[in-house]
Parts: C-alpha cells; structure tokens; sequence
C-alpha cells in the first residue's frame, strides 16, 4: 500500500487538471458571450453618442457597428481592430478595410466556434443589417461563398464597389487551426 | 505479493506516462492558443516605399503587396492616346501596354486620370493577335466577373471609374515576361470660348485635401489652362506642391496623336505644353502629333485650335443613328456683335479668397495677384466686398460697399497682407458671400468670384449651400494653383450659374483674369430654348439649358423622333432676343453622339441630388442609362474576360486558391535588360525592387496577396474536450481503485 499513495495523488491530479483544461475552454466560450453582453451596452452609449466610448476602462478597441442577419436571429457587436485581444471578444473589423458603406471591402473576422459559427449556416441572398453609430442601417445581400488561403485571400480592401467579407476559419467543426479560411460575400442590397 | 506489486508498478507507470502525455498537450495547446491568437504580422517593407492610391500623382501601375491597400508602383506601362476629332467632337482611344517584367504571374491595376464626365464606352483586350471585345455590366457583377476569370487563370481586364476624373484598369494573370494591351474609347466635346476649341487630356493625379480617417480622394490636376502663348508654360513649368513632387523615375512614357477634322478651315492649331508637329493636309484635316517623341504621364496635354476665318464655326450640328434611335448634338453660337453693341452694367462683386494653408506658396501668390487684378478693375458706380476664410473668416466690410477710391485701397491693403495659414472651412465663407441684403433688386448684377483650390471634403454640402441660397446671385469659381480640385469647380459653376477659370501659374493671372472679368461684364444670356418640330424631340440634355457667357456657344444633346425639320434656338440678352434656325437635314453624320447623350444625362441626374432627388431614384436611373449606352459611370463597369485559361492549374489547392500574384523574387538584372526592350521603360528604382527581393522574416506570410486574415479559430472545443477527457479517466480510475486505501 505504499505505492497507492502517490498514484492516487496523481490520479486527483489528473482529476484537478482536467478541470483546469475545461475551465479554460469554456472559459473562452463564457468571455465571448460576456463580453458581447457588456459590448451592447457599451454600443448603446456610441449610438447615444458618446464618443470613443470603450465597453471597460482598459480594453483597446471599441465597438463600431451592429451585424444582425435576421433570417437566422443572429447579431453581433463589431469591434474596430485593437489588436490580438479584439477577437476574442467579438468579430472585429479589420484596420485595413473599408469602413461599411464606403467604396472598397469591408473585411470583419470572427471565430468559427463562437461568433461566426453561424457563417455555416448563412446562405446566398440572405440579408445581413450593418448599423453604425449616427447613420441609416446598411443593408446587404449574401452573393456567395469562398474558400481562401489566410495569407493569399486575394482580398483587396482599397479597390472597387461597396462589399461586406465576413471571414472566419475552415473548416467548421475542425478542432485545429489551419491556413484556410471561410469567406461570405455581400453587396449593398439598395438596389434590389 | 510480489506479483501485485510489480502489477500495480507497471500500472502506475502506463498511468503517469499517459499523465505525462496528456500535461504535454494541454500545455501545447495553452502555449499554441496564445501564439495563435495574433494576426500574421505584415512584412518588415519600408513602408516610405509604398504607396496609396491617394498618394499617386500620375498614371501609375501599382502592384498589390501584402501591406493591404499599399502599392509597389512598377515601371512598366506604356501609353498611347489617339484622338480623332470631327468638328467639336473627340473620339479618344487609349492604349495601355502592361508589361510584366518579372517572373511570376502577375495582377496589375493601372490608376489614371480621365476628363471628367468622360464617357468611356469600350474595353477591347489584345493578347497575342487575339482581341477580346469588353462588356457593360452592373458594378458589383463586373467585378464578380473578374474575379471568377482571375480565380480561373483567365486573362481578364476590368475597367472601372473610382471617381468622376479617375479610372483603374486591373488586368488579371499576365504571364512571366508578357504583354497585355488594353485599349479603351471614350467620347467627348471640345471646349468652345473665345474662338477657339480646347481638348484636354489629364494625365497628372494629384491628392487633394485628405480628411481625416479617409484614404482616398483624388482630383485631376487639371494644369493650368493658359492664353495663347504657349511657351511660357513650357519655360515656366508649372509648380507642383512638394508633397506631391512625382517620383522622376516611375514616369510613364505617353504617346498622342490627332486627326483633326474640324469642319472649317483651320487656323492656329497649337499644344499648351508640349512641343508637337502638325502636318496639314490638303482636305482642309489635320495631324498632330508629338514633336520630341513619349512625354511622361505628369502633366495634362492640352491640344487648341481656332478657325482662320474667326465666323466660321458658328454652327455645328451632328446626327448619329444609335440603336434604332436618332440622337443630335448640337453647338451654336450666338453672334459676337450682339453682345458688344450692349452698355456694361453695375455690379456688386463679392470676393472670397481661400488662404488657408494648403494655399501657401505659389498659389497665395497667385490668388493675391487675382484679387488685387480684379479690385482695380471695379469701376467707382460698382459695390464690393472682400471675404477672407481659413478655418475662420473676416468680411472686409459689413456689407457691399461702392468702390470709391478709398473704399479700394483699404482692399487692397487688405489683400496684400493675406498669408496662407490654417484649415479650410469654406462652407461659412460661401454662406456669407451667399447672403443677399437686396434679393430682388436687379438694378445690379451679383456676382460671386471665389478663388480657391478647392482642396475640401465636404462638396455635398457646398453644392447644396450654392442650390438653396444662390437667388439672384452667380457664382464664379477660380482654381488657383496647379492642382484645383476640378471636379468642385467645374459642378460648383455650374450649380452656380457662372463660369470656372483656371489660373496654373502666376503668369496666367493677368490674361486669365481678363477672360473672367469680360464675362463678367458682358451681358449674359438667358431664357435659352431649344424648339423642334412637334413630335420631333423626345429627350434634350442639360435641361434647362445654362445661360451663356461671352464667346461661349450654346452646346446641348438631343434624343428625336425624326431628323427633318428645323431647329430653332432662341435666347435674351439684356431684353432683345437672339433666334437662330437650324435646318436637321444639314446634319453631319456623327459617331459616338449617343454616348454623349447618355453622358450627359448621367451627370444631370447625379446633379439632381442638390435639388432634393433621393439617392435610391438616383441610383436606379443612371444604372438603367449606363448600361443602355455601354457607358462606364459609378454604378457600371467595363469587363473582358479570355475564355481560353492561361495559367495552368497547379497542386490541386491551387485550383481553389487565389494565384501567387505578388513579385516574388524579382531580378533586377532582368529588370534592367528590359529597358531596353520596345516597350520603353522608366528607369526603375532598384532601391525599390531590392526591399521586395529582400527575405524578411516571416517565410509563408511574406508570399500573401491581398489582405492577410487573423486567425479565427479557437481551442475551446479541444480544450473543453480534452479536460473532460482528462476527468473521466481519474474518475475511473478512482473508481477501479476504490477497495485501496487513498491516503
């Protein structure tokens, strides 16, 4: 029996980190959701017009838009691009894209398993409202689907007509990360 | 005994192993989440060698880099524009040579400067002895196209208008060491005044007053518009700011040439700012070309040409049958005796005069001399007032006051101290110009001469400020400087009911100013009208027709039912009328008359917008008339696409994946072999290619095209899976080891 000692321990050990390694998932998942509770207060005050209005005293970035596909009830507050941390809390949009609206591609990433898990789902002609602080809801029209490479996506933000790219991982339900990467294409729906 | 022990050590030891195992991972994939969460960081490139689309001052090729929106501009079109003019109509046809040098396939956008409203109608795309004819589509499925051709390896060219006065051409999948020609037509009219016809074809960009969070405003330089001695401007370049100093080495080579057949016999022809030759021929035409071979892409090419006999062309009518319709153009001018014979009225002139500091230098100077040019032309019986803005204003007086010799001095004591300094607020400025204390009087012409460079953000709300408060009151704006913003000047003038002058260099004040102030002090026509047969006229544009200035004529296009009969265009000036019969019969056949209809209609239902059109009626009705003139505008495109792919499929990722088109490891010995090939090129700043060539750290992420995007996956699923793992198996373990004592 004097072995038994130290295997247990280990075994409760086991046991400890396990629950150390759950936490730390569905740590990721919690934050996204909190984040995004305290994010849609945080908008509020941007729509009331509060300038430069950060969802917590030592976040880097603040929100910036409204994305809402209402065919499948989905809706997300859109982060400016404040760095690494950024995505971790909403879907962001990138720096170097146009903002919603002007010419060029507006480019907005989100992760695959917590708020873009609905890009799976979302379908060609299906609509998607962008709203920005003081100004009349964008709408979109779904064109289509594409799968890139991350550091190829031939994605040019500076050039052409208004467009929407919401990118996010591929492929769904993969448990590693890989170099490809999900992209949702849509055009101003105005003229429909 | 034994026996279970050594059981139970080889037990626990599998046990710790796969403890072991299982703590490596979860401390992997910690570490890997962490590592994971950034963006692939952008290459280490000297971003001062880059550039914007904002920053380019003239026709450039710009290869994509991986810096998003940033450029590496290459030295590698060449340009050949030929016009073929008949009377007052101009035919261009512009041929872009994209070659690429290096040896990897390549996309190439091409951003050039148009005139603006210019109304492009074909794209035709040579590769080898193939020409692949372009089609109009609607904007966004334009570029669909493209896009799809681009990810199928088809050459593909695409050409777009980003801004009234800019266009880009994009060719897609050119190959290692080929040649792609890109040529496209557009139609336009020569300017009438004074005698004499004007084309300009823009070939400098030059950014204008960037706003704050915006990348990407631009503005012909429309260089400067100079009287008839040309070679001042050709001693005396003109001065161009020096954020915008081009880049001497990345000039592009630039071939003209015209046929000109302008209905008369053909006095002075003349080119403002290059040296050309012109070859007269005995059928009364006429060619020009270049005197010292390609001209570089930095400076507009201004081409002139008046009538030997000075009442020639006071007419010209143009019928072109277009898709089963019949359209007109037609340019009449009213007799010069009309208006001499008529007494200079009184006036009140207000002056507002932009100082603030993107004036400074050259243009301050110029727009002094403007003003103190125009004050002492004010006779005693006129009212004035001066108004100077930065990002704050004064009002020399409280309001008009007559210009008595005391009353002109304090102005121009005024004037002569201005310094350029500070922001551009103008709207302000316009509002107190605008601002009428005697809205019905017409015992005085007002007149509102502006003199600005236009350098602001916010047209939108200037154009509609002239609309809503203009009254009586007519605005007269003066670019000063090289680079006006045009596209401001020439819509504020319009919307305004004046005219739009242009002053390039000191030099030009005087003669510039001049032509101003006679229009100025000339009677002005209006009331103009078009009257046609009855069932004749379905369609005229501008509508309403603008009134006339000196020596300017009547120029109006037309959609009707029949082409005989008469046309009748009639006018006041100062109380008498002015009627002029036209007889359609003797209309020459004209080409590409229709897409000047349909330009036209274009930009009066953009204008519409001041006058309270919303934006989606806007929207839907210059979409319907670009496409059914094949016009090129901000909603419609121009593409090609070569059915027959070109860059062969690759890995079986590569058939989904977007194709490698940044240089890759250039070779700049190849580079410089080049030079000398036919296609000439500009010498190529191998500072330039040797940052590109250069491995940077960061080995994958250095070959990506276009925007490079995050990581978007998290660990939380295998995380959440592996704990839950991780607590089962010390469950059962437990469990399986429950009869042992745990301490």
């Amino acid at each position: 029996m004097v072995i038994g000692r130290p295997t247990h321990r280990l075994a409760l050990g086991l046991l400890a980190a396990g629950c150390l390694v759950f936490a730390q998932g569905a740590w990721l998942g919690l934050k996204a959701d909190i984040a995004q509770v305290l994010l849609a207060q945080s908008w509020t005050r941007a729509i009331d017009g509060e300038s430069a209005s950060t969802p917590w005293p030592w976040a880097d970035f603040r929100p910036v838009a409204r994305l809402s596909v209402p065919s499948l009830g989905e809706h997300a507050i859109i982060l400016s691009d404040g760095g690494s941390e950024a995505l971790a809390f909403g879907p962001t949009l990138l720096g170097a894209s146009a903002r919603p609206g002007e010419p060029g591609v507006s480019v907005i990433a989100a992760h695959r398993d917590t708020h873009f898990a609905f890009l799976e789902a979302v379908r060609p002609g299906d609509l998607i409202v962008v709203e920005q602080a003081g100004q009349a809801p964008l709408r979109y029209r779904v064109t289509g689907m594409d799968v890139v490479d991350a550091a190829r996506s031939g994605i040019e933000p500076a050039l052409g007509p208004t467009r929407l790219a919401l990118v996010t991982c591929w492929p769904f339900g993969s448990l590693v990360p890989g170099p490809e990467r999900y992209v949702v294409w849509a055009e101003p729906a105005a003229r429909l | 005994m034994a026996t279970t022990r050594t059981h139970q050590t080889a037990g626990s030891q599998a046990w710790f192993g796969l403890l072991l195992a299982v703590a490596a991972l979860a401390a992997t994939l910690l570490l890997w989440s962490d590592a994971r969460a950034d963006t692939p960081a952008p290459g280490e490139i000297d971003e001062g060698q880059l550039v914007r689309l904002s920053e380019i001052n003239e026709g450039a090729l710009l290869i994509r880099t991986i810096e998003p929106g940033r450029y590496i501009p290459a030295p590698m079109v060449a340009t050949d524009i030929a016009f073929d003019i008949s009377g007052p109509v101009v035919r261009a046809t512009i041929t872009q040579r994209f070659e690429n040098p290096s040896d990897a396939w390549v996309e190439a956008t091409y951003v050039f400067p148009m005139p603006e409203d210019s109304g492009v109608d074909r794209l035709r795309m040579q590769v080898g002895d193939r020409f692949i004819e372009g089609e109009i589509q609607e904007r966004q499925q334009a570029r669909r196209t493209y896009e799809t051709a681009r990810r199928n390896g088809q050459r593909a060219s695409l050409v777009e208008q980003e801004r009234p006065n800019m266009f880009t051409t994009s060719v897609a999948n050119i190959g290692p060491g080929e040649t792609i020609i890109v040529q496209l037509e557009y139609q336009s009219v020569a300017r009438y005044s004074d005698g004499r016809y004007e084309l300009r074809q823009p070939l400098g960009l030059t950014p204008r007053y960037i706003p704050q969070g915006s990348d990407y405003l631009l503005a012909s330089t429309g260089l400067a518009n100079s009287p008839a001695v040309p070679d001042v401007a050709r001693i005396t370049p003109p001065i161009l700011h020096p954020s915008v100093e081009p880049r001497d080495q990345l000039r592009l080579p630039v071939t003209i040439t015209a046929e000109l057949d302008a209905g008369f016999t053909l006095g002075e022809v003349a080119s403002l700012y290059h040296a050309t030759l012109v070859e007269r021929l005995p059928d009364e035409t006429a060619r020009v070309s270049l005197a010292a071979g390609p001209i570089p892409a930095n400076r507009d090419f201004v081409l002139t040409w008046r009538p030997a006999d000075p009442h020639a062309a006071s007419a010209a009518l143009f019928i072109e049958e277009w898709d089963g319709e019949t359209y007109l153009l037609a340019q009449v001018l009213p007799p010069a005796e009309m208006s001499d014979a008529i007494a200079r009225r009184d006036r009140e002139t207000i002056f507002v005069i932009d100082n603030s500091g993107s004036m400074g230098g050259a243009s301050m100077r110029q727009a002094r001399a403007a003003l103190i040019t125009a004050l002492q032309r004010l006779e005693p019986t006129d009212h004035f007032n001066v108004i100077r803005f930065d990002n704050t204003m004064d009002q020399l007086f409280p309001e008009a006051v007559p210009a008595s010799h005391g009353n002109i001095a304090r102005a121009l004591a005024f004037a002569r101290r201005l310094e350029a300094q500070g922001g551009t607020e103008m709207l302000p400025a316009l509002n107190a110009a605008l601002r009428d204390a005697d809205i019905d009087s017409d015992e005085r012409v007002r007149q509102i001469v502006f003199l600005t460079d236009g350098a602001i953000g916010n047209e939108a709300q200037l154009f509609s400020a002239i609309n809503d408060r203009l009254g009586r009151s007519r605005l007269f704006p003066v670019g000063i400087g090289s680079a006006p913003n045009a596209y401001f000047m020439s819509r504020a003038a319009r919307l305004g009911r004046g005219t739009f002058t242009h002053i390039g260099q000191v030099s030009e004040v005087e003669a510039r100013m001049e032509a101003l102030f006679t229009a100025l002090e000339r009677p002005v026509m209006t009331d103009l009208d078009a009257l046609f047969p009855e069932d004749a006229l379905s369609e005229i544009w501008p509508a309403p027709l603008p009134d006339l200035y000196h020596g300017e004529p009547v120029t109006l296009t037309a959609r009707l039912g029949r082409r005989d009969g008469v046309m009748v265009i009639e006018g006041a000036l100062a109380g008498s009328m002015w009627r002029e019969t036209l007889s359609l019969a003797n209309a020459r056949e004209g080409q590409g008359i229709a897409a000047l209809f349909g330009r036209n209609r274009i930009r009066a239902l953009e204008e519409s917008r001041f006058q309270g059109a919303s934006q989606a009626e806007i929207d839907a009705a210059v979409l319907e008339t670009a496409l059914d003139f094949d016009l090129v505008s901000r909603l419609t495109s121009l593409v090609a696409v070569d059915v027959t792919p070109a860059r062969p499929d690759g890995t079986p990722l590569a058939a989904r994946d977007v194709p490698v088109m940044t240089p890759e490891g250039w070779d700049f010995d190849s580079i410089r072999e080049r030079e000398a090939a036919p296609v000439q090129h500009a010498r190529a700043d191998a500072r330039l290619f040797a940052r590109l060539a250069a491995p940077v750290a960061g080995g994958e992420a250095e070959r990506a095209n276009g925007l490079a995007l995050p990581a978007t996956a998290t660990p939380r699923e295998i995380l959440m899976g592996l704990g839950a793992l991780m607590m089962i198996l010390a469950l059962i373990w437990l469990v399986t080891r429950r009869g042992e004592r745990l301490w």
